[in-house]
């Protein structure tokens, strides 16, 4: 029986934030009295995950993605709700239990700014009391796999920002965590650099097994890495299901791509579907779904078609279709 | 090796790789040694014996509590205030390491890196300025003034540590930092001996947590307490460490449940 690694039933996560009035007045006001309002980062989430698998959370900023991996860390208590992470609670932060995860925010850094990330790796380990031998074969193996061997020994400070995320990476793995959560990895890097972290990701989760968590907000990364995805909105939970069955299920037209033989009039070709783009003899039109292929039929047999494709819309525009109008599972 | 081993180790070599502002860093405190220094020695051109000090003891003073300065005190625990407010702190609620344990390893490993410097500059001071100091040879007076050294060296972590944890609830602890700081050079008496206020004051002042700092232990060196002055010093002494300590573990819980309700 498969292993589930993470339990969650119904978390809720309150913040008291209080309010000011604008302008001077205002502040002295809530100098002497302050408004307070609870905000509802996460209001009632459950889910489980089992082991090894590679997570997706998607969702807009303040959506409750980083909340939700905090308290999975232990950083934030729950406001309510049941939170069970390897058997252990997290925010009892205990040392059995920190030995076996990691939480990589890619906006936040661990590595000493003025030493070479070595330094920083060697005072992980011991932290982590990690045995030598261990230690020595997970930097050569991470950085290998990373591509830093030779900037381990330079001045962090120095670094490029890809090099220096990929040194935090290898950091925040050196006592090989059997859960990780990586919020936002990507962030900030050049498409190359971006590739590079992700193939890393997909090759760490095969290779040990781990269980991964990701937030981002680049689609390609859940995409390429991520079978199943847990999209959040407002603290709540629209969708948790595998990536290609919110095409199957959500996706509201097909995309009609057909280069034409010669030129024809645009208004002819509306009567097809909704022309998003007629450009140098190639045109795009969205159909309904379930009409795509009477409307190719159509299009096939009125004007001079060259080639044809019908295609799923793009995720990213399916799961903007999902935030803006919200959905039933 | 030991995480808290690593700590020490590391925080050397961070220390070590500005070499330009560690050594600036030195030298102000030569130079504000020197300051306090020369301001004692122009008022004794005209007198024999000022507030009953001679001197020689007023040198002796004002030089081993440079020297007392250097082990008690220090800034390290300044950054606590800015990891919390920044959100670093977290790293330390994720891995199995101890926040506290982890900056008063990082305090004490600056003190020894800041002890061999301070030594090499007083020797320097001796060798050039030549003043006439006492050296106090009583083996039990040595002692005694080691441990208030090492007590003290407990009570400036604590109050630090302390007034940095504020920032889980203010934003901005700086003025906590700047107060604390008035108070310690005013009342520490790094600068004078509080014992030249006149009676009530300086009785106040010594029931306060500071004189204990740079004072006491300094005045234990010139050997002038009497044995009831000893034990009620280091009584009060022992009475702050023990309150404020508890104090210190309270906030920092606090301070956690804090974060952990509202986060950064």
């Amino acid at each position: 029986m498969v292993n589930q690694v993470i339990k969650v039933k119904n978390l809720r996560k309150y913040y008291k934030v209080h309010q000011k009035e604008p302008g001077l007045i205002g502040s002295i006001k809530s100098f002497f009295s302050r408004k307070y309002y609870d905000v509802k980062a996460v209001e009632n989430v459950s889910f489980t995950i089992d082991e090894g698998e590679l997570i997706g959370f998607i969702g807009p900023n303040g959506a409750g993605k980083t909340t939700t991996l905090k308290v999975l860390s232990g950083l934030l208590y729950p406001t309510s709700g049941d939170v069970s992470v390897l058997g252990y609670e997290p925010f009892k932060r205990q040392s059995e239990f920190q030995k076996q995860f990691s939480l990589v925010m890619g906006q936040k850094n661990q590595l000493w700014w003025d030493l070479p990330p070595w330094e920083s790796f060697i005072l992980n380990k011991e932290i982590y009391e990690i045995p030598e031998e261990q230690f020595k074969k997970t930097v050569e193996e991470l950085s290998r796999m990373l591509e830093i061997t030779d900037i381990l020994k330079i001045q962090v400070r120095k670094l490029s920002l890809g090099q220096r995320m990929k040194a935090e990476l290898v950091a925040a793995l050196l006592h090989n965590p059997k859960v990780l959560f990586l919020d936002e990895p990507t962030i900030g890097l050049d498409v190359l650099a971006q590739k590079k972290m992700r193939d890393f990701i997909k090759e760490y989760n095969l290779k040990f097994n781990a269980t991964i968590i990701l937030t981002s907000h680049y689609m390609g990364d859940v995409r390429e890495l991520c079978n199943r995805v847990i999209i959040i909105d407002k603290g709540q939970i629209l969708y948790d299901g595998l990536l290609d069955d919110i095409v199957q299920k959500f996706a509201p037209y097909k995309v009609i791509k057909a280069d034409l033989e010669k030129e024809v009039d645009e208004k002819k070709l509306s009567g097809v579907g909704e022309v998003k783009e007629y450009r140098d003899l190639q045109v795009i039109i969205h159909v309904p779904k379930d009409e795509a292929s009477k409307k190719a039929a159509k299009l096939l047999g009125k004007f001079p078609v060259a080639d044809l494709t019908i295609e799923d819309p793009p995720i990213e525009d399916i799961i903007r279709t999902v935030f803006s109008k919200g959905m039933d599972i | 090796m030991n995480k808290y081993l690593a700590v020490f180790k590391i925080n050397w070599e961070n220390a070590l790789v500005y070499r330009l502002n560690f050594s600036l860093w030195r030298v102000r405190s030569v130079l504000q040694l020197l300051l306090v220094y020369f301001i004692w020695f122009s008022v004794f051109q005209s007198q024999q014996r000022i507030f009953g000090y001679d001197q020689s003891s007023i040198l002796t003073y004002i030089l081993i509590a440079a020297l007392v300065r250097a082990i008690v005190l220090s800034s390290r625990v300044m950054d606590v205030a800015n990891v919390i407010n920044e959100g670093s702190v977290a790293n330390f609620f994720l891995k199995p390491i101890s926040f506290i344990g982890y900056y008063f390893i990082r305090d004490l490993s600056d003190k020894l890196l800041n002890i061999s410097f301070v030594i090499f500059e007083l020797a320097l001071i001796l060798f050039l300025l030549k003043p006439s100091i006492l050296i106090q040879k009583n083996l039990s007076i040595l002692a005694l003034f080691l441990l208030a050294v090492f007590l003290g060296l407990f009570l400036f972590f604590i109050i630090s540590f302390i007034v940095g944890l504020m920032s889980f609830w203010v934003e901005n602890s700086w003025g906590l930092f700047f107060l604390m700081y008035i108070f310690l050079e005013t009342f520490g008496g790094g600068i004078f001996p509080i014992d030249i206020l006149p009676s009530p004051y300086s009785q106040i002042f010594l029931i306060a947590p500071f004189p204990y700092l740079l004072y006491f232990p300094a005045k234990i060196y010139l050997g002038t307490l009497a044995v009831p002055e000893l034990v009620k010093g280091f009584f009060i002494l022992s009475f702050w460490i023990i309150v404020l300590y508890f104090l210190m573990v309270k906030l920092y819980r606090a301070g956690i449940r804090q974060y952990s309700a509202v986060g950064h």
